[in-house]
């Protein structure tokens, strides 16, 4: 979501391109693949998970698991509600396995794990090409816990898990919203703009919850269930967030991004986000908006809607 | 959660500038903050820039080089 870095010297300034249109250092549009949608720069994303992971031998990865560890135990309140053993969980961009690693015996038999980090792998592949890896009609459940907000073609990924699931397959996902990081957003924002004259992309495009069931719906899932819940964390100040984010796997990755911001840009933002957002005691808040989501894959057993004109209670008399 | 004095690894020139922006030069920080703050329905490049010039020369001052 956000990349910091800075200028070291004058010298280093004079060779990089800042306002080009794509920065130098991200890799170049894929103008081959066919799908229509290139926000995010997969390769970057990779590169700062693998890093993230290793970092200080994976400690500072481990100290900042607290926003997908609270997500895991939220969205598995949600697993338990469904009455149904599984065999297989597919736990598509695990990481380490915040999830599955609550999961019980009793209820799930097995979990597989795919990540696209190297440093993780369970089964190491891009979520983007699920079909490749998995045979279509052949998961019982997949799940996806804070994976899919890197994914450039949504709705083709939800496409192929609906593909990959057996009929009466339960697809669990969460995923951040729309609302995700705005403090941020607005700080850098204000800040470009004041400092620089203009603005360029720090903080991902993210899905709004409405468009989550018509992006589901869309792909072809049944009995849809959606809900929004919000986490905010308090930080000391925007830099410990920045640094947190980074340690997450999070930095930024958009297609176009600047590869530094200035100094006094990353100053001006830091007094901004206090002074717009900040706490009464004096830390600053991020939220992180968090989308959950179950849909089903259709199947003749699953309850159906009644045929027209077959109701016997006018709805007229009951209101 | 990483606290930046107490944190065991080397003080980087971006940790520098960032205990210096909160701490150090927390005063101008503010008054920058606030100039923003009444105006930020309708900000345009340098419109704070008296504030800002106070606070970067603090910096500058903190961190002691220009930029």
């Amino acid at each position: 979501m956000f990349l910091p870095g800075i200028v070291r010297s004058s010298s280093l300034r004079q060779q990089t391109r800042a306002f080009a249109a794509i920065s130098p250092g991200s890799s170049p549009l894929n103008l081959t693949s066919s799908s229509p949608y290139q926000v995010f720069d997969r390769k970057a994303k990779f590169l700062q998970k693998d890093r993230a992971a290793t970092r200080d031998g994976g400690a500072r990865s481990k100290t900042v698991d607290y926003i997908r560890t609270e997500v895991a135990e939220r969205m598995l309140e949600r697993f338990l509600d469904i009455k149904r053993k599984f065999n297989t969980v597919l736990d598509l961009g695990s990481g380490p396995g915040h999830f599955s690693k609550l999961l019980e015996t009793e209820r799930t038999k097995k979990s597989i794990m795919i990540d696209s980090s190297v440093e993780v792998e369970r089964i190491h592949a891009d979520e983007e090409n699920l079909l490749t890896i998995v045979d279509r009609n052949s998961q019982e459940a997949i799940v996806s816990c804070l994976s899919l907000h890197w994914v450039n073609d949504l709705p083709g990924v939800l496409v192929q898990i609906k593909e990959a699931l057996q009929p009466d397959g339960l697809f669990l996902g969460a995923m951040f919203g729309g609302e995700t990081l705005f403090e941020l957003r607005t700080s850098l924002q204000l800040a470009e703009v004041e400092r620089e004259g203009g603005i360029s992309p720090h903080v991902s495009p993210m899905t709004e919850n409405g468009d989550i069931s018509n992006l589901l719906s869309r792909a072809g899932f049944n009995l849809l269930t959606v809900d929004v819940d919000e986490i905010q964390v308090a930080y000391p100040s925007m830099w410990e967030l920045l640094e947190d984010l980074s340690d997450m796997g999070e930095a930024n990755a958009i297609m176009g991004r600047r590869n530094f911001i200035h100094r006094d840009t990353l100053s001006a933002a830091s007094a901004i986000y206090k002074e717009l957002h900040g706490n009464e005691d004096g830390s600053i808040p991020a939220t992180f908006q968090v989308i959950y989501m179950i849909g089903w894959k259709p199947s003749p057993s699953q309850p159906q809607p009644l045929k027209r004109g077959s109701g016997k209670v006018n709805l007229k008399e009951v209101l | 959660m990483n606290t930046l004095k107490t944190g065991t690894s080397q003080v980087t020139p971006l940790k520098k500038l960032a205990i210096h922006s909160t701490s150090t030069c927390s005063s101008q920080a503010s008054a920058y903050g606030k100039c923003i703050l009444a105006t930020y329905t309708d900000v345009r490049k340098d419109i704070c820039q008296e504030e800002f010039t106070k606070f970067g020369e603090c910096l500058r001052k903190a961190m002691k080089r220009k930029w």
